[in-house]
């Protein structure tokens, strides 16, 4: 059994008395105390176009998270990794349209935009994956063959 | 201007045959700006009792775009101990994931208006499951949410 731990730690004075958090969890599997005890590892994609593309497929055959049991436990780290902050990737759940333009965020499982990470943010989330409907999806605003948009991620889950 | 900054360690000793640690470091800015976001809702603590899923932020307001894709970044902590306890968290009604206890999620949020009507606009829910009582933490920090204006209607 494997230990993993996130730490997490905000710091602001956007309110006259401050807003911190400081969490920590330690990632188990589903119902259970014992712990995750699989990972896709580290890994970094290039987009070098527009389009907007799958980044990770919950149980893919030959992916790092082939493995992956759906609709348990799972948890994804994503970043950005870019300096310029006008530059974002739209991080989206459902299927890829695999072109230029993104299906609409219509609610209804074929897409939607859950948020936008801008140059060198970075997220954490708890992952269902459920087929068709649950795959990640990126797709950055600017990204040219030249000048490739680069994102990191890692999934921690259960087999 | 406020500062807000967010930081995340990620550890394992025993996972892999090396140790991982993962760490990074975030200031949080307004949409493609470098000015620091200066609005949030609080922190809000609040004890659940039953399975039904809610509306935990404001979403926009139909035909209203003046929300839209601004940022937005989150923060939903599920306080239970019980280790079968959970949190689904949806968008726009579709599931993200569990936060079962102890576990917290910290994402950004796009507000965006739906293409269907239903009206959900990228609205972030939490479904308890169980309604013996959950203690949940959330807070979103932004740069403007959309606040509904009164319903004067009797009844309403």
């Amino acid at each position: 059994m494997a230990t993993i731990t996130a730490n997490l730690a905000v710091s602001s004075d956007i309110t006259s008395y401050g807003l911190n958090i400081n969490k920590t969890m330690t990632m188990s599997k589903a119902g259970a105390t014992t712990g995750l005890n699989r990972t896709s590892g580290v890994q970094r994609v290039y987009l070098s176009n527009l389009n907007h593309v799958d980044l990770i497929v919950a149980g893919l055959a030959g992916s790092p998270v082939a493995d992956m049991q759906l609709s348990k436990a799972a948890k994804v780290y994503i970043k950005y990794l870019e300096d310029d902050t006008t530059k974002f990737v739209r991080v989206g759940m459902g299927n890829a349209s695999t072109n230029t333009t993104q299906t609409p965020n219509n609610g209804d499982g074929t897409f939607f935009e859950m948020g936008r990470l801008y140059g060198n943010e970075w997220m954490i989330i708890p992952w269902n994956g459920a087929s068709n409907v649950g795959d990640i999806t990126v797709q950055p605003s600017r990204a040219s063959t030249a000048e490739k948009a680069i994102i990191e991620y890692v999934v921690f889950f259960e087999d | 201007m406020a500062t807000t900054t967010a930081a995340i360690t990620l550890t394992s000793a025993d996972l892999l045959t090396d140790a991982l640690s993962l760490s990074a470091t975030s200031t949080l800015h307004k949409a493609g700006s470098t000015e620091g976001l200066d609005q949030t809702t609080g922190m809000a603590h609040a004890y659940l009792t039953a399975t039904t899923a809610i509306d935990i932020f404001p979403a926009l307001i139909e035909a209203s775009i003046a929300f839209e894709n601004k940022s937005n970044w989150v923060y939903i902590c599920n306080l239970s101990t019980d280790e079968t306890e959970f949190l689904t968290v949806k968008i726009c009604e579709q599931v993200i994931g569990k936060l079962y206890a102890g576990d917290f999620l910290w994402m950004p949020w796009s507000m965006r208006e739906s293409q269907n009507a239903n009206d959900h606009h990228g609205d972030i829910t939490i479904a308890p499951s169980v309604n013996t009582g959950m203690h949940v933490e959330f807070t979103c920090i932004n740069e403007g949410t959309e606040y509904h204006t009164e319903n004067t209607s009797a009844g309403q």
